[in-house]
Order: C-alpha cells, then sequence, then structure tokens
C-alpha cells in the first residue's frame, strides 16, 4: 500500500489485488521520519483510475463483435501479464483520517502530512486499535465481534446520560441489538423502560427453550388495560391535562373548563371516572363544550387503561423501586390503539419525571421503539434537554429514520447504524454529528444483515463494524408468517 | 494451418533478458510525455512525396466481385514502446502480433510478448544480428551493415520493430499456405528498417508457397497532380480497384524502390479508400482476385480488414501494460524508472510546451 493523495480528512491509498483490505478496516500510516503516525479507516474502496484501462478492457471483450468469435494465445515467457493484471487490478482506498499516533498517545484530527514516499502502511487489528483508543471496560457489554474476530465490548456508561440511536433498515437486526443493550444494562444494575411497540420484548426474561433466565425476575411487563391501569386519583392535573390536550386534542376552552371541573372533584376526593362522569353529566355550559369534554370522557373509558378499583390500579412507583438495581419495565404496546398508546406513553414520562425530579430514582434507560407512533411533538427536544438532564437516557430505535428529527441525531451520543440502501435514509443519518456523512453512506449501505457499524462515545468515535452475537432469549421480534406455518403443517401431516 | 512457431520469441526472449540484466545503473529516466506514444511500425512507404510521369498514369478503376471461399487470411502487426532511458541506451517493449481467419471459423490470435530490451550502442550489433542469423539473405550482410552503421538510438526502436515485423512476417509466408498475407505498411524498400533485400525475400517466400501478400497503408502522401492518391475514387463508388501504373521515384529518392504494384483500394461501401501494394511479380489479375477473395474471406469495417485491425489492437500497448512492464523490471531486475526532467518546461516554463529534441 502506498500513500496517494489527501484532500482535507480523506486520504486515498493505492493498494494492489493481494493486499486485502475491507471498507471499515483501520490502517496505520507510519511515517518514519517524524516518528508518528497516522490512524485511518477505510470507508470505500474503488478501481484505481489506470491510463488505458478502457482500451485493455475494450480489447478484452473484442469476442463476438464480429461475426465469429475471436480466440487465442498470448506467448508471454517472461509472465508479464501477470503484472499486467496486478495494475489493472489496483484499487484506491478511500480512507477517512480517525487520529493520529505519537508516542503511543492519540490526538484528533490530522494536520500533519506523512509522507508520501517514506511512510509505511499496515492493517491495524481491531484489537490493537481498542487498546490504543482505551475503552473503559469496567461495565462491559458484549455486542459480538468485529470482523477480525475479536469480540466488541463497550462499556454501559458509554450509555449513560447518552441519547442513542439504533437505526437501520427492516430485518437488520436493530431490535436484537436493543435487546442486548438492555440486557446488559440490566446485567450493570441500571433501570430500564422499554416502550415496546411489537410485544418484542415481554419474552425477555425466558430463553428460547422456554425456561426462565437469570433476569426473569428483573423484567416487569405492563400491559396496559391488563395488568397496568391507573385510576383518576393516581393522576396528576397536569399529567391528565397533557393526556386531554396533546394525546386526545381537547380545544383550549373545553380544556379549562375540564380544568375546573377536576379541580372541584380534587377538592372533594371524589376522583372518580365515574364521579367524572357525573360531573359532566351535569355540567352547564355550552353544548359545543360539553359534547367535547364528553368525547374525551368516553375515549378515557374505552381505552381501559383507567379504573376505578383501586386493587386493579398499578402502583407503578412500586415497580420502578423493584428496578432501581437492575431490571426493566416493558411497556407492552402491541395490542393498544393509537390514542390509547399516546395516554399511556403521556402517563409513563409524566410519572418518570416526577420520580426522577423528587429524587426517588437516580436515573433511568428509556428504551422507545418507534417513538414517532406514540410520543408527541414537544416531547422529543423535552428528551433530549430537560428529561435528560433529570436522568432520562433515551435509546431510539427505528427504522424509518426520518422519523427522528435533525437534532436528535446532531445530539446522539452513540448511534448503532444497521443497512440502509436507501439514500434518504442515509442522508437522514449522516447528518450525526458523531461522524462524517461520507462513511455512514458508504458502510452503511453495505453492512450484511445482524452487522451493525457503532458511532460514537461507546467506541471514542472510532467507527467500528461488528457483527452483532446470537442472543438466547425468545425472541419475540421476529415477523409471523405464512408459509413457514404452511410448510410446518404439511411435515406434520 | 501452424503459425506458432515461437523460435525467435525464445531468442527473444533470451535477448530480451541479456539486456535487461546488463542495465548497470538500476534507473531508468521514463521519456517525457509525448514521446511515450505508442509507435506502431506503420507508414514505412513516406518517403515519396509526389509521382512523376503523372500523364502516363493509367486511370481504369477495377470493379471488385466478392469471391468467397476457404482462403485464410492473416494479418501481423508489432508494437513498440519505449519504457525509458538509462545512462546506457533506451529501454524498449516490444510485442508482435498475427491474427488469422478462415472462412466460417473464428478470428484467432497469437501474441508475443511482451519483450523489453534494453538497447545500448554496445548491443545493438548482438541485437540486430539475431534478425541477422534468421534472415540468411545474400543481402543479409549488407543489412546487418547498414543497420548497425547508424549509432542513433533514438532510430533503433523503429529499425527493431521494423526488422522483427519483416522477420514475422517472413516466418508466416514460410509456414502458410494459399493464403493471405496482409501487412500493415507498404513495400516500398531502400531505408535502413526496410532493406530490399528483406522485402524481396518475404515477396519470394509467399509466392513459393502460393501466398498472396496484400500491404495496406492508412495514410499515404502520395499524390497524383497535387492530390492525394487516396481522393481518386469516388466515395459514392462500388468496391473497386485504381491501379496507379506509371509511378517513377524522384531522383532525390534514388535509393527508394517500389517492390509492389501500387493501387488505391476501396474494399466496401464506405467512403475510406487505402494505398495498397501487390507483389510486382504476381499478375494484376492475380491481384485483383486475391482482394476479392480478401473481401469475401475478411469482414470489412470502414474499408479495412478486421484481422489486420485486430492485430493492430492486440499488438498496440495501453498506458497501463508500460506501467505493467515498468513494475516488472522493478520487481525482477530493480530497475527503477525515475521521471526524467523536462529541460524546456524547466527553462521556459509554461512555454516550453513544444516537443523535446
Amino acid at each position: 500500500m502506498r500513500l496517494y493523495k489527501k484532500e482535507g480528512n480523506t486520504i486515498q491509498i493505492l493498494s494492489f489485488p493481494n493486499e486485502t483490505v475491507e471498507k471499515g478496516d483501520y490502517l496505520l500510516i507510519e511515517d518514519p521520519k517524524q516518528n508518528r503516525a497516522q490512524i485511518v479507516q477505510v470507508i470505500d474502496i474503488q478501481f484505481a483510475n489506470i491510463p488505458g484501462i478502457i482500451e485493455d478492457l475494450l480489447r478484452d471483450t473484442t469476442n463476438g463483435h464480429t461475426e465469429g468469435e475471436l480466440a487465442g494465445t498470448d506467448y508471454d515467457p517472461l509472465e508479464i501479464a501477470s503484472q499486467i493484471t496486478v495494475i489493472q487490478d489496483s484499487r484506491i482506498l478511500i480512507c477517512k483520517i480517525r487520529a493520529s499516533l505519537e508516542k503511543a498517545h492519540l490526538t484528533t484530527g490530522g494536520t500533519w502530512l506523512p509522507s508520501r514516499t517514506q511512510s509505511q502502511i499496515k492493517r491495524l487489528s481491531t484489537a490493537t486499535l481498542l487498546n490504543l483508543i482505551r475503552i473503559n471496560h469496567a461495565l462491559p457489554i458484549n455486542l459480538g465481534e468485529t470482523k477480525d474476530n475479536t469480540q466488541l465490548n463497550i462499556d454501559a456508561t458509554a450509555l449513560d446520560g447518552a441519547l442513542n440511536i439504533v437505526t437501520g433498515k427492516k430485518g437488520t437486526g436493530k431490535s436484537h441489538l436493543s435487546k442486548i443493550l438492555v440486557l446488559g444494562l440490566i446485567q450493570h444494575g441500571a433501570p430500564t423502560v422499554i416502550l415496546d411497540l411489537n410485544g418484542e420484548y415481554s419474552q425477555i426474561g425466558y430463553e428460547q427453550n422456554g425456561t426462565k433466565s437469570p433476569y426473569h425476575n428483573k423484567i416487569h411487563v405492563l400491559t396496559p388495560s391488563v395488568n397496568f391501569k391507573v385510576t383518576l386519583a393516581q393522576m396528576k392535573l397536569r399529567v391528565i391535562m397533557n393526556i386531554l390536550i396533546h394525546a386526545l386534542n381537547l380545544p383550549g376552552t373545553s380544556a379549562r373548563e375540564f380544568k375546573r371541573i377536576w379541580q372541584a372533584l380534587d377538592e372533594r376526593a371524589e376522583l372518580t371516572l365515574k364521579d367524572l362522569g357525573d360531573a359532566l353529566r351535569n355540567l352547564k355550559c355550552n353544548q359545543h363544550v360539553k359534547d367535547a369534554l364528553h368525547s374525551r370522557y368516553y375515549s378515557m373509558v374505552n381505552s381501559g387503561f383507567f379504573t376505578d378499583n383501586p386493587s386493579q390500579a398499578l402502583n407503578l412507583e412500586d415497580h420502578f423501586y423493584a428496578i432501581r438495581n437492575g431490571g426493566a419495565l416493558v411497556i407492552n404496546l402491541q395490542d393498544t390503539g393509537l390514542l390509547d398508546r399516546q395516554i399511556v406513553v403521556e402517563y409513563m414520562l409524566s410519572k418518570l419525571t416526577d420520580l426522577l425530579t423528587q429524587h426517588k430514582l437516580r436515573a433511568v434507560f428509556l428504551f422507545a421503539e418507534e417513538a414517532h407512533l406514540y410520543l408527541r411533538e414537544t416531547y422529543w427536544d423535552d428528551i433530549v434537554t430537560r428529561m435528560r438532564h433529570y436522568g432520562v437516557f433515551t435509546t431510539f430505535i427505528t427504522n424509518q429514520p426520518d422519523t427522528i428529527r435533525e437534532n436528535i441525531y446532531r445530539q446522539a451520543d452513540n448511534i448503532f447504524l444497521f443497512n440502509f440502501t436507501n439514500e434518504h435514509d442515509l442522508e437522514t443519518v449522516s447528518h450525526a454529528a458523531k461522524v462524517d456523512a461520507e462513511t455512514v453512506k458508504s458502510i452503511a449501505a453495505d453492512l450484511p444483515t445482524q452487522h451493525c457499524i457503532l458511532l460514537g462515545n461507546s467506541v471514542r468515535d472510532f467507527p467500528l463494524v461488528a457483527k452483532v452475537r446470537s442472543l438466547n432469549v425468545q425472541t419475540m421480534g421476529q415477523t409471523r408468517l405464512f408459509f413457514n406455518q404452511t410448510k410446518a403443517i404439511n411435515l406434520k401431516q | 494451418m501452424s503459425l506458432e512457431d515461437t523460435s525467435l520469441p525464445q531468442r527473444f526472449m533470451e535477448l530480451s533478458l541479456r539486456t535487461i540484466k546488463n542495465i548497470h545503473n538500476n534507473t531508468a529516466q521514463s521519456p517525457p510525455p509525448q514521446l511515450t506514444t505508442q509507435e506502431t511500425n506503420e507508414g514505412q512507404e513516406e518517403f515519396t512525396p509526389a509521382f512523376l510521369g503523372q500523364t502516363t498514369l493509367q486511370h481504369r478503376p477495377i470493379p471488385l466481385q466478392p469471391r468467397p471461399d476457404q482462403t485464410p487470411v492473416i494479418a501481423i502487426d508489432v508494437s513498440s514502446i519505449r519504457l525509458g532511458e538509462t545512462d546506457t541506451g533506451i529501454l524498449l517493449a516490444l510485442r508482435p502480433a498475427t491474427v488469422w481467419k478462415q472462412r466460417g471459423s473464428v478470428y484467432r490470435y497469437m501474441r508475443f510478448g511482451p519483450f523489453p530490451i534494453h538497447i545500448t550502442d554496445q548491443n545493438q550489433h548482438d541485437i540486430l544480428s539475431l534478425f541477422h542469423e534468421h534472415n540468411h539473405t545474400q543481402h543479409g550482410n549488407n543489412l546487418l551493415h547498414q543497420l548497425t552503421s547508424t549509432p542513433d538510438l533514438n532510430q533503433t526502436q523503429t529499425r527493431i520493430t521494423a526488422l522483427l515485423e519483416k522477420w514475422l512476417q517472413t516466418q508466416i509466408a514460410a509456414q502458410a499456405r494459399n493464403s493471405l498475407i496482409l501487412l500493415d505498411g507498404s513495400l516500398t524498400a531502400g531505408t535502413n528498417e526496410n532493406p530490399p533485400s528483406a522485402i524481396t525475400r518475404l515477396l519470394e517466400t509467399a509466392r513459393n508457397n502460393h501466398n498472396t501478400i496484400l500491404a495496406l497503408t492508412k495514410i499515404t502522401r502520395l499524390r497524383l497532380n497535387g492530390h492525394n492518391i487516396t481522393n481518386l475514387i469516388e466515395a459514392n463508388q462500388k468496391p473497386c480497384l485504381l491501379q496507379l501504373n506509371g509511378y517513377q521515384t524522384p531522383s532525390t529518392y534514388n535509393h527508394i524502390r517500389q517492390m509492389g504494384a501500387i493501387y488505391v483500394a476501396k474494399l466496401n461501401h464506405s467512403p475510406y479508400t487505402f494505398r495498397l501494394d501487390t507483389d510486382v511479380d504476381i499478375s494484376s489479375q492475380q491481384a485483383v482476385e486475391a482482394v476479392e477473395h480478401l473481401i469475401a474471406n475478411d469482414l470489412i469495417t470502414d474499408g479495412y480488414p478486421e484481422t489486420l485491425r485486430l492485430a493492430h489492437i492486440h499488438a498496440t500497448f495501453t498506458a497501463n501494460e508500460v506501467i505493467g512492464i515498468q513494475r516488472f523490471l522493478a520487481q525482477a531486475y530493480g530497475i527503477k524508472i525515475a521521471q526524467r526532467p523536462n529541460i524546456r518546461r524547466l527553462l521556459f516554463g509554461p512555454y516550453g510546451t513544444r516537443h523535446e529534441t
């Protein structure tokens, strides 16, 4: 390999066919005279622009261009053709400068230029790179292995106080990785909350063979209107108003009327569905307001999330207490309608913020799958600013990257990026501040299934490609298929 | 038909290796860009700028009728390219190619090399001796003398290329029977690289084996009444030959000899015409019949035979092949090609644009 060109923080390296280098690999460019080196990452591999190559290719494809074909023999006693082939197959490695290495210390950027003639270029194994970048392994979470079979661990502290995004197209392994992260956090005593849109996490307390896993007792699956109900008395006025205004779109005038009714019931300690219904029936006000309040009331009643029976009501605080030293609250939203989802999430996040504000919880790692389907507009900024400050450390998981706002990408501390082929998706993700757009677009487009590129704090801004390890839990995230079942039935018969 | 005699390539390879190994200074300087161009052996006839005796010229177009049969068509071409210069000489690469075709069968090619050669004043004699051994003619010594008497290495490339091509043509003429042998260039003799003896021997060998030599010149400077001879045939005329009788060598070019009968050939309906030389010792009728076999048995594209086009394509060096050969020399023999400074550029900067001489 020879250093060819440098433009900005992009370095081009000439490589020959016998030098096996792939996208994502790291190279060390050592300049012996300057006694320092640059660490670069290969983000693309192209054919070298060899003069005369088109003439060669055209000549080689003269077969069949005439009335017959062309066949022949090359008498090449000096075997020069092999050298010509090497030239034809020579490649240019497009690399990004990740760091400089001087006296075993890493510094950022490539402010200096290695010698084109003197520099020696060699591959940098992942193990060596990990040693150099000194990822803290006090609280390791094993994600899988890199291409050169090095186990890749990130430290749980890299997720602490962080905003994370797991994204990739459908079926590439996002949920699988999220489960690894959740179980890793639980293992290290962290409380996690999962907004589980597809019911994928409800069985993570079980191993593949159906037996209980060591984490079983730490996983609490809450299904709204089944084992997750609340009384109105458990609600604060602020929470119910948020639900009515944001989830149920109650207009301002009606909201003010509702507030007055709620406060009156609260003073009389009559905050029940029944009493609320009675109060609305007896309400003397504009008919439109009355109708609006009635329709919202019935939405609440029909959600099944609210109950007047205290024994059916869930004390969320108790569950948070139970997971405070490691565990997960899985909010199973699988069979919950859109409005009900928003009600549940509104309640959940309000309660979470209250507990964190009151220091009843130190912090919570929140995993939100396809958050755009239940998170109201104003929460996005809230999550990355205020709630993060209180201790809600969110991981967004989505296969539609454009549903997450650009500012979220810019502020993301870690991105676990799986394959995308759609250019628009890649363009969206490329706004992440933790890495240059070219790296995202080039590497992510070629990632195989179950492989992801890690960007951000967890790898100290050295993007690494890893094959995500398998997980011995019951995976409910797999899509139910028709023909698989048909095949199984036929086999039985 | 066997056209794969590799006796010369074997000797050529030995010569190549011997000359390369003798490079003492292991750095060769690459020629300035304008000299690193393909130098195929073409246009050898271009010593005769005009016709004399124009009044005696017979302007008789001969219509051509394709005569399909099994006559093989064989084409030969040789390319050479300068790889660089050393303190003592120049580094060349040579590559001959032959392409042959018989009606109903595929085009076949045989390519020899590439052969890198280091030519110095000292080894020029050895190199030319090799051709002498392969050209046992009575004029051989004269040829050798002619070639070694000129010390200019810059001309040696052209000469060696021409000699190799002539040797290959003669080999083909000796091995083939009843074939049409297409040459790139004319049958003009009298130059250092085209001695009359070599062309005579080639034509004799071809005749003895019932082969017909057809030499096609892509660009000619022969003129008649001030007009290029290739313009004598109308663009819309059907395939035909125009025989140019009455040609005489100008007195200033007494050493130049036209060894063939000269025609202007329009081989198909395309507007392109070429100078065509045939063996002067075969009859005009035989020449016309040979061309009629050619247009029937070979594909003619843009008025040019496909075998000859393929021979040129396969012999020609592309830029990346040159880099490959330079890499071979560097790896196998430690010969590094260094860029020679362009003196004109150094002295005149952006105004030093003309070819360095």
